[in-house]
């Protein structure tokens, strides 16, 4: 049973006449600690479908039409509040773009790594007869037990350490704006990983920060997946970085996934012509002289996307045809899926 | 912190010193003085007249005025109330009192049911207690206090149960301590209720609409997405942060809150500054208003001042800067 | 999709279209709208309006009731009233009554303060049978005439004050934001001194500087004077902070660059900028001009007797033992209300279809 298994997921904003589709049949899983990239210009869904996971968007606006996400095979969208606040750290955990604004303004660091840690990974006096650590939930599906710890400082300080910060003993008593974004950022990862989540969802992580730094937190979470182990999704509407770190990636268009294949293959032949097109588009700093093209158009908005294949008015290679019938996502080659009918 | 809030407290005495030489100013431009009434009286002689205006130093340009004025100030001496005939200092901290007094319960109401109500309706939002909440809140910015406080005037009088204006029974001197206390609440409650009423409103809607700021934030979602409880999120992590824009805009509610008590002191037959004003004003006992007009001012800045304190305590990015 | 009508392409409206396309979708903002059209008319028109001039006094009838019309077959009719002896408690006589009459010649007045004329929308034209609406007073006036005759003096306040003190704020705004240096300091200064003072302690002071006695246009003149030059400080503030952000902007740069005059600069390009929130602003200010002038007059320093002004009108109810037994003197009250409700609909209304969301 794969970790996370979202089945065509369709979400509107908005309900009856004035629904506006976001996600649009989606369906992608994620197997225990493989790396998946979902990848696709801003405003074409990629937050809402990670959001949805651990069901984080509000409904209302949001409204949950067909699908399910499965994760550890129970389904998030049928899940009471209680089991969401239960999977929510606990099986799932979430860094975000932006790390200033993440952070709550108003509350020291330690603190508020230390009430992820009270409320997924409460403590455990040295006396108590417990499980020893690693065993698995007794089939509950979602229930996971953690590494046993005794005291919540040396736990944050453990994890500020992990995540590379120096002199953790002196920053948990930091507030947020004292730290520069990198710092930030590694904050964020730190308190996702306090609750040992089996999946990271890191949404665009770097977006925000120096390009120096981007390089830093992504080799930080290269670096803390090989030693975790747990499965990870990372959003990003930068190409290049999908090569150093995916093992599959997500092409997504206008609320739908266009292209799915493993990493390495897709990178070397992109099938689907928005992927071509993406790849074209990423600036390479090795091969000079070849030529970059900008994907001539604009991502349709929500609401307003043409009929039949969404891509068709930006595509190069688009036929009368593709205007009329939305193409299926096939799979073409083994472990290759394309939504076009003309990849070859 | 120290650093901005020593600021704040030395950017208070010239505000005070330009407010004063301000008014000051006002009451020099102003045709005729306290004596000019006075001098219609044929049985005050002019010579006793210009005895007076001598004292008080009348008859010198107006900046030589503020200058003794100031002096005097400075020396705790609030001067002579010409009207009133009696040392200034004692009328003038009894009034500011009762100002003090009647503002800071109407505030302690406002704020009271404000700020429960906003974040209900911010929790609630779009349900029918929120639509409901904001319509009259909506409705009530408009009630114009002058009429607020006639209606109180009116209740007071038709139904009895409260005393139609002053601050204590006729009988109050006679009382013993603890019937005097009840004496004073009594008088205070309808007073106090129709400020507070004046000002709630205004308050439960900037109350809302900062915590639905809060949270629509990112660290919102950041929390729900660690597994953090709804009512932890709203009431810990959204709420903390409300707290200070809401603090931010204290000085201003505070200022309307003492505009307001002008209107219902003078119409409740409060005795507070504003009424004083007033009367001061129609005696034509200049002194009098400056003397006012900076001491309501000192109060408003004072007021901003330990709202600043409360922000500086509760902004760590304040705080710790 | 193809047949979506053209009209919702956002691109194709101007941003004064977009804005009264969100301002007519919110009806409550149009409800305050049109109210405030009618009031306006109303008190344009009050002399034709008002059954009675705002001065006449009707010495037999002090603290009259509200007169009630009834219907007698296809007539609005009213009745005549009795005093009881020794106090002003009156009774409808039945059957006594006279129609009401559209278009009757009353008494004298000046259209727009020009036009003289004495047709009145309605009355009786019978001084027995009075059409006193809303009561009348202590001096036996007519307290519905009264109302329309100061709302010419309450309403136009309003409007006046925030011309002139907008004006005013926007201008010095401007200038001390695209200057800065100590043009802005001594101006900030000034605006902040004018500030911290609670407005009604200020602006009693200002009002002592005036002589106690004036005629009502110079009363009227001071109001609006002491009014604005207590408003345009917050106006001015807010003006100089857009300023200070859009002068660094690329278009005023592109400005300064072709070497347009400062002046030229802060009206043609920087003062536009600020239009949105200064048209939400003024409209949400309007109610304080109005309570402004009311609280001047009901304080008795304002517009004075035998002039009407809703202000002045309160000031009789602020006797107990008028408020208890003739509870109609609170009417000019409930229009303050029902103007400064209306006000806060439209302002309301042209924030949010404004988008301006810093107010
Ligand atoms: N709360 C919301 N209400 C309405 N529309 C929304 C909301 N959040 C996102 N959307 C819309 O959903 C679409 C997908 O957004 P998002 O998932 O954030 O895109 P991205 O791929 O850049 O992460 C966008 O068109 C966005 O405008
Ligand atoms: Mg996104």
């Amino acid at each position: 049973m794969a970790l996370l298994e979202i089945k065509n997921l369709k979400m509107d904003f908005g309900a009856g006449a004035d629904a506006l589709r976001a996600v649009d049949g989606v369906s992608l899983t994620i197997g225990a600690s493989e790396t998946v990239c979902l990848v696709g210009e801003s405003g074409c869904g990629k937050s809402v479908t990670a959001l949805s996971i651990a069901r984080l968007v509000a409904t209302p606006p949001a409204n949950y039409v067909g699908g399910e996400i499965l994760l550890n095979g129970q389904d998030t969208l049928k899940m009471s509040n209680g089991e969401l606040q239960k999977i929510r750290g606990g099986v799932v955990s979430y860094v975000f773009q932006d790390p200033g604004a993440s952070l709550n303004p108003v509350f020291r660091i330690g603190n508020q790594i230390k009430e992820s840690l009270k409320l997924h990974r409460p403590l455990t006096r040295p006396s108590a007869t417990l499980s020893p650590a690693g065993g698995e939930g007794r089939g509950e599906g979602v229930r996971v037990l953690k590494n046993v710890i005794t005291d919540y400082d040396t736990e944050v300080i453990r994890l500020l350490k992990l995540v590379g910060i120096p002199a953790p003993e002196s920053r948990i008593r930091n507030y947020p704006f004292e730290m520069s974004g990198g710092m930030q950022q590694r904050v964020m990862i730190a308190m996702a990983l306090a609750s040992e989540p089996k999946l990271l969802v890191a949404d665009e992580p770097t977006t925000a920060l120096d390009v120096t730094i981007q390089a830093q937190i992504l080799d930080l979470l290269s670096e803390l997946k090989r030693r975790l182990g747990m499965a990870i999704l990372l959003i990003t509407h930068n190409l290049g970085i999908v090569g150093d770190m995916a093992d599959r990636v997500a092409v997504m268009y206008a609320g739908q996934i266009v292209e799915l294949s493993p990493a390495r293959e897709l990178l070397r032949r992109p099938l689907h012509p928005y992927t071509k097109a993406l790849i074209n588009s990423v600036p390479k700093l090795a091969g000079g002289a070849s030529r970059l093209s900008a994907i001539p158009g604009n991502v349709p908005r929500i609401g307003n996307f043409p009929p039949g294949c969404r891509f068709a008015p930006r595509c190069p290679i688009a036929k009368p045809e593709c205007s009329e019938k939305i193409p299926e996502l096939l799979e073409v080659e083994p472990g290759r899926f394309v939504r076009c009918p003309f990849w070859k | 912190m120290w650093s901005f809030l020593f600021k704040r407290l030395l950017h208070m005495i010239p505000l005070l010193l330009g407010v004063s030489l301000l008014t000051f100013l006002l009451m020099a431009m102003a045709p005729g003085d306290y004596f000019t009434a006075l001098s219609q009286n044929p049985q005050i002689s002019p010579e006793t007249i210009a005895n007076l205006k001598a004292k008080f130093h009348l008859g010198q340009p107006w900046y030589v005025q503020y200058f003794y004025w100031l002096k005097n100030i400075l020396h705790g001496e609030f001067g002579y109330s010409m009207a009133y005939k009696i040392p200034a200092t004692a009328l003038i901290f009894e009034r500011l009192w009762n100002t003090f007094l009647l503002s800071f319960f109407a505030m302690i109401i406002a704020w009271g049911i404000a700020i429960p109500l906003g974040i209900w309706a911010a929790v609630k939002k779009d349900s029918w207690a929120d639509r409901g909440c904001s319509l009259v809140a909506f409705v009530g910015l408009s009630v114009p206090d002058v009429l607020l406080a006639l209606l109180a005037l009116w209740f007071a009088a038709a139904t009895g149960w409260f005393p139609v204006g002053g601050a204590q029974s006729p009988i109050h001197d006679l009382l013993t301590p603890m019937q005097q206390f009840w004496d004073c609440a009594y008088h205070l409650i309808l007073p106090a209720l129709v400020l507070a009423a004046a000002d709630l409103a205004g308050i439960m809607r900037r109350m809302r609409s900062c915590l639905l700021d809060t949270l629509r934030a990112e660290y919102v979602t950041a929390a729900r997405a660690r597994g953090l409880g709804e009512g932890w999120v709203i009431y810990k992590h959204a709420l903390r942060n409300a707290i200070n824009p809401l603090l931010t805009i204290f000085g201003y509610s505070l200022a309307a809150l003492l505009s307001g008590a002008f209107i219902v002191e003078n119409i409740m037959a409060w005795p507070g500054l504003g009424r004083l004003t007033i009367e001061a004003f129609f005696a034509k006992d200049s002194y009098l208003v400056v003397d006012c007009v900076v001491m309501a001012t000192a109060l408003l800045v004072v007021g901003n001042f330990i709202a600043d304190l409360m922000l500086a305590w509760s902004d760590p990015r304040i705080r710790l800067k | 999709m193809e047949s979506t009508p053209p009209n919702l392409n956002p691109i194709a409206l101007s941003p004064w279209q977009i804005f009264w396309q969100r301002l007519k979708r919110r009806r409550i903002a149009m409800i305050g709208g049109v109210i405030l059209i009618g009031l306006y008319l109303i008190s344009l028109f009050a002399g034709f309006v008002a059954p009675y001039t705002h001065d006449r006094l009707d010495r037999d009838r002090f603290f009259h009731p509200p007169t009630r019309p009834q219907l007698e077959g296809f007539h609005l009719v009213v009745p005549r009233y009795e005093q009881q002896p020794g106090n002003f408690i009156y009774h409808a006589v039945q059957g006594d009554t006279q129609p009401i009459r559209f278009f009757v010649h009353g008494e004298k007045y000046k259209l727009f303060g020009l036009i003289p004329a004495s047709i009145h929308l309605f009355g009786t034209g019978d001084d027995k049978y009075p059409v006193y609406l809303l009561g009348t007073d202590q001096f036996g006036r007519d307290v519905f005439s009264r109302l329309l005759y100061g709302s010419q003096i309450s309403l136009s306040i309003g409007v006046i004050g925030i011309l002139l003190s907008f004006t005013f704020g926007l201008i010095i705004g401007g200038i001390s934001g695209y200057f800065s240096g100590a043009t802005d300091t001594v101006i900030m200064r000034l605006c902040e001194l004018i500030m911290s003072v609670p407005a009604l302690y200020l602006i009693i002071s200002l009002r002592a500087t005036f002589p106690p006695s004036m005629t009502s246009a110079q009363i009227y003149a001071m109001i609006i004077v002491i009014l604005s030059f207590i408003g345009w400080a917050g106006m001015a503030r807010v003006i100089r902070g857009m300023t200070l952000s859009l002068r660094e902007q690329q278009f005023i740069l592109a400005a300064r660059a072709l070497g347009q005059s400062d002046f030229k600069i802060i009206v043609r390009h920087i003062l536009p900028n600020t239009f949105s929130y200064v048209i939400v602003a003024a409209t949400l200010s309007v109610p304080y001009y109005i309570l402004g002038e009311v609280v001047l007059s009901f304080l008795g320093v304002g517009i004075q007797e035998p002039s009407a002004s809703w202000g002045l009108m309160l000031n009789a109810a602020q006797n107990t033992e008028y408020l208890k037994n003739y509870p109609w003197l609170l009417a000019p009250g409930a229009a303050i209300f029902v103007t400064v409700l209306a006000f806060n609909f439209l302002g309301d209304g042209l924030r949010d279809a404004a988008d301006t969301k810093s107010i």
